[in-house]
């Protein structure tokens, strides 16, 4: 079992100095895709060089683990590549695909708000702004 | 149909492994966070279970095959947990890598992670300075044992770390009451002897440089004790003399009409040496009895039915004594007393007096001065060596080194039984 011990443990900061050294050499993450074309709807209201504006409705109708946006503090999000990798059982996060889950965010509905970086990581997945704006 | 006492404790542990994985089997995930939340419960499950092995109450481990296996377990269990726990993390991270431009140390690094994350990092941190302390032979017992509270630390963050994560803690509930119950009652109810029975120094007899045997009568219930059994017992406050309250395991060398009994303690750490200078009218407390040396799976003294061969390493002459004591054998019986001249040869004398008045029993008490004691010409003079039920009390280098003996005699590993002393 000390053997086990031992060698574990050393794979182990191996490993982990190596996924270190990984990130640096590897390129910076790609930009996200262009979203998709506009749906008719929003189609009509888009200015070119302005961001794109989504409603509430727009939002609803995406909400299959599949295909999930959500609206976050005044801005849309679609998730749908995101879901596999989050972090708690995929039922806790698909619950909120298709709504507006700023509540559900800042408190991940047990009171304890998600990470500064969780924060940052979201910008990657950022459709446009909600129409209307929160209050 | 009773499962054999020796499967019972990994019986335990697959049961446990395959309920959690059962219920906490990852779906619809991408394949190798899969593999990192599949190895994270598995290895979860494994750290219950060697903590749950940690309760030494007398009934308990006498159902699951004996504090030894127990141990055993505890020990096989929470480093293969450990080991998974470890690669969690890193499959987690593995996948990260996988995606297109993914950064897999962003999975890792704590800086980047939320509170879930932090914990599950310093669990994994103490678990592997606890691990590390533990392994550590050269420790001394009391600070051995003090470090082995930094992995029940890591226990507990990791289970708050899984907790962070859950949607619906679900089986998570269980999983902590029986950590918290196994921790309960050993910090408790076992290490702070709770459960334990008072006796009374009733005399205490000198066997040699720092070894003595002492005479102990239950204040309350006796312990109902078997030859080759142990106690756990803690010296407690006597006149002019004051013990240092802690759990050690004393091989029981003798037992008396009204439930007294007789340890013999050998000056091996600071309570044992201290308790050299143990006075009559001394309170202690007991735990036990443990252990199923010399006993079958009944727990009922051995009834060989051919030849037997004990070999006892110094100290390890104690559970014989108690053995001949109680009652002398039905089958020829060899012991073998390797000593070191320094240490003296307790109990030698009344052992030579019985092996005199009893034509089955032969003795040979082989004295060492600092040399290699020449095993293999010792067993070669042993008549019917082949046939032998063989039993060692001592050393592990004796041990080891008389399997080895016996292995190239040709006997079988099976007929070799030995007792294991040291408890970490």
């Amino acid at each position: 079992m000390k053997l086990l011990f031992l060698l574990s443990t050393l794979l182990f900061w191996l490993a982990t100095g190596l996924f270190a050294w990984h990130d640096r050499a590897v390129a910076p993450r790609p930009m996200p895709q262009p979203p998709a074309p506009p749906a008719p709807a929003a189609a009509a209201s888009a200015v070119p060089g302005a961001e794109r504006r989504i409603s509430l409705a727009d939002v609803a109708r995406h909400a299959r683990p599949d295909d999930c946006w959500m609206a976050i503090d005044g801005s849309v999000y679609d998730f749908t590549a995101y879901l596999p990798r989050h972090p708690s059982e995929p039922e806790v996060i698909e619950a909120w695909c298709g709504r507006e889950a700023s509540e559900a965010y800042r408190t991940k509905t047990r009171g304890r708000p998600h990470s500064a970086a969780a924060t940052r990581r979201m910008a990657d997945y950022r459709l446009g702004t909600l129409d209307p704006p929160p209050r | 149909m009773t499962l054999p006492p020796r499967l019972r404790v990994p019986a335990f542990v697959l049961a446990l492994l395959v309920g959690v994985l059962a219920w906490a089997w990852p779906a619809e995930l991408p394949p190798w966070r899969a593999v990192g939340v599949a190895i994270g419960w598995a290895g979860t499950a494994l750290i219950v279970a060697a903590t749950a092995l940690i309760v030494r109450e007398p009934r308990l481990a006498r159902w699951l095959g004996g504090v030894e296996a127990m141990l055993r377990g505890h020990h096989v269990s929470g480093t293969l947990g450990y080991a998974l726990l470890l690669l969690h993390p890193l499959a987690l991270a593995l996948d990260e890598a996988l995606q297109d431009g993914g950064r897999g140390w962003a999975v890792l690094d704590p800086r980047a992670q939320g509170s879930a994350e932090r914990l599950g990092w310093a669990a994994l941190l103490l678990l592997m300075v606890g691990l590390a302390s533990s392994f550590s032979m050269r420790l001394r017992w009391r600070r051995w044992h003090a470090w082995h509270h930094v992995l029940a630390a890591g226990v507990v963050l990791g289970l708050l770390h899984v907790e962070r994560l859950l949607g619906d803690p679900g089986l998570w509930w269980w999983l902590a009451a029986a950590v918290a119950l196994a921790l309960g009652l050993r910090y408790l109810a076992l290490d702070r002897g709770l459960t334990a029975l008072p006796f009374r120094v009733a005399a205490v007899q000198h066997l040699g440089p720092q070894v003595i045997e002492a005479t102990l009568a239950p204040l309350a219930s006796p312990l109902p004790v078997q030859p080759g059994q142990f106690v756990l017992l803690a010296f407690g406050h006597g006149p002019g003399f004051h013990g240092c309250g802690e759990f050690h395991p004393f091989t029981v060398s003798g037992l008396g009409a009204r439930g007294d009994l007789r340890v013999a303690i050998k000056a091996l750490g600071p309570c044992s040496t201290h308790a050299q200078q143990l006075s009559v009218g001394t309170a202690v407390r007991l735990q036990g009895p443990f252990g199923n040396f010399l006993l079958d799976d009944e727990g009922r003294p051995e009834s060989p039915t051919g030849p037997q061969l004990w070999v006892a390493g110094g100290i390890g002459i104690t559970p014989f004594v108690a053995a001949l004591r109680h009652a002398m054998p039905a089958r020829p019986l060899t012991l073998l007393y390797l000593v070191r001249a320094a240490d003296g040869a307790p109990f030698a004398e009344e052992l030579l007096r019985l092996a005199a008045g009893h034509p089955l029993l032969t003795l040979q008490v082989q004295p060492s001065r600092d040399a290699a004691v020449d095993l293999p010409a010792l067993l070669d003079r042993v008549g019917g060596l082949a046939q032998c039920q063989v039993r060692a009390c001592g050393p592990a280098p004796l041990v080891q080194a008389l399997r080895r003996v016996l292995a190239e005699r040709g006997l079988p590993a099976d007929a070799l039984r030995a007792e294991q002393f040291d408890f970490r």
